[in-house]
């Protein structure tokens, strides 16, 4: 019987008054202060999101753009020593 | 200024510089690629180290909580910043006194890694600021020089991207790089001369980081930011050379007759 009493006099704490109740169904109210506003841990993890993207995409242009240029060279360079090879052979 | 008047100061100006280009424009090749491959990796393990003593190590702040940890980001990419603008400023200023690619691709390549790390403080501070001061943005001194100063090296990186590449538009933007870099030490003292509210944890009188391994983790971030920030703009320099000698040949394929493709 006194765990039951407790039980309901816990229930009893827990229980909001007719007032919030109603001021819950009637209306939405801010927080107080910007700041708990906003959770930390999102605005954490969109920070080093931010971060690591900006550095990745960074990296992986510089390496694709690297690598197109390295292409176009070594085709570049064969061509032209094939072409002035061919220019020796034509003069001499 | 038509296509051909373009190529005559960019010819004088890649022939001066061939020597200084030809050596290092590729992307595997010789001690120079094993250095950046060692710079590259060093910065990669560096970051993975701070990211895990931020994470597991360091102590939450007590009054901003979690979010408190993108500080150690955050100040480290505005001090990269810093360097990427220098490089900026150096090879600017050398572009002017000798007017040499290598020093133009200095130049373009280190306000490549401004605008980067820029962008990087421009985004973390307000993510912060949005707890700390309950809005993403004010027209504090430091935030507005710091905005001002990003904007300097976008319009520098447009500029250099959007128009031709002759001698003039070089010094143009030479001119701005130099000019551009007046504005670093105004970042710097903004706090100091006029005020706001951007935090002096760094080089305030205060309390500062009041535990030890939240000094490491700073410490931590600026190795990590100073070897990215180093690996960032050997990689562009690397890649803009490496462009300068695609141009050169492609002048010499077309004077021995060979077409565009």
């Amino acid at each position: 019987m006194k765990s039951l009493h407790s039980l309901f006099s816990h229930a009893a704490l827990q229980q909001p008054t007719g007032t919030a109740t109603d001021d819950r169904a009637q209306a939405f109210r801010p927080v107080e202060g910007g700041n708990q506003m906003q959770s930390g841990e999102k605005l954490l993890v969109e920070a080093y999101a931010a971060i690591w993207l900006i550095i990745f995409a960074m990296v992986f242009l510089s390496w694709r753009r690297q690598k197109q240029i390295d292409r176009r060279i070594d085709a570049l360079e064969a061509a032209v020593q094939k072409a002035r090879a061919g220019a020796g052979q034509g003069t001499s | 200024m038509g296509a051909n008047d373009e190529r005559v100061p960019r010819r004088v100006a890649l022939a001066a510089s061939r020597d200084a280009t030809a050596g290092g424009v590729r992307g595997a090749s010789g001690g120079s690629s094993i250095a950046f491959s060692v710079l590259l990796a060093a910065s990669a393990l560096a970051i993975i180290g701070t990211l895990h003593f931020v994470a597991y190590v360091v102590p939450t702040e007590a009054s901003m909580g979690i979010v408190q940890k993108i500080f150690y980001f955050h100040a480290p990419a505005g001090y990269a910043m810093y360097l990427g603008a220098t490089a900026c400023f150096i090879g600017s200023a050398g572009y002017l006194a000798r007017g040499t690619q290598w020093w133009d691709s200095l130049a373009k390549s280190g306000a490549q890694v401004a605008v980067a790390m820029g962008l990087i403080v421009l985004i973390t501070g307000p993510l912060w600021a949005a707890k700390a001061w309950g809005v993403y943005w004010t027209w504090d001194p430091r935030l507005t020089t710091s905005l001002l100063s990003v904007l300097i090296y976008i319009a520098y990186v447009v500029l250099r991207a959007f128009t031709g590449d002759s001698d003039a538009e070089r010094k143009f933007a030479a001119a701005l790089g130099v000019l551009g870099a007046a504005n670093l030490p105004i970042i710097h003292y903004s706090v100091k001369m006029w005020g706001g509210n951007h935090p002096t944890v760094i080089t305030g009188k205060g309390g500062g980081l009041g535990h030890p391994d939240m000094k490491l983790a700073l410490g931590l971030g600026f190795l990590s930011f100073t070897l990215l920030s180093l690996a960032l703009l050997w990689a562009r320099l690397r890649v803009d050379l490496a462009s300068a000698r695609l141009a050169e040949l492609e002048q010499e394929a077309l004077e021995v007759g060979i077409g565009e493709d």
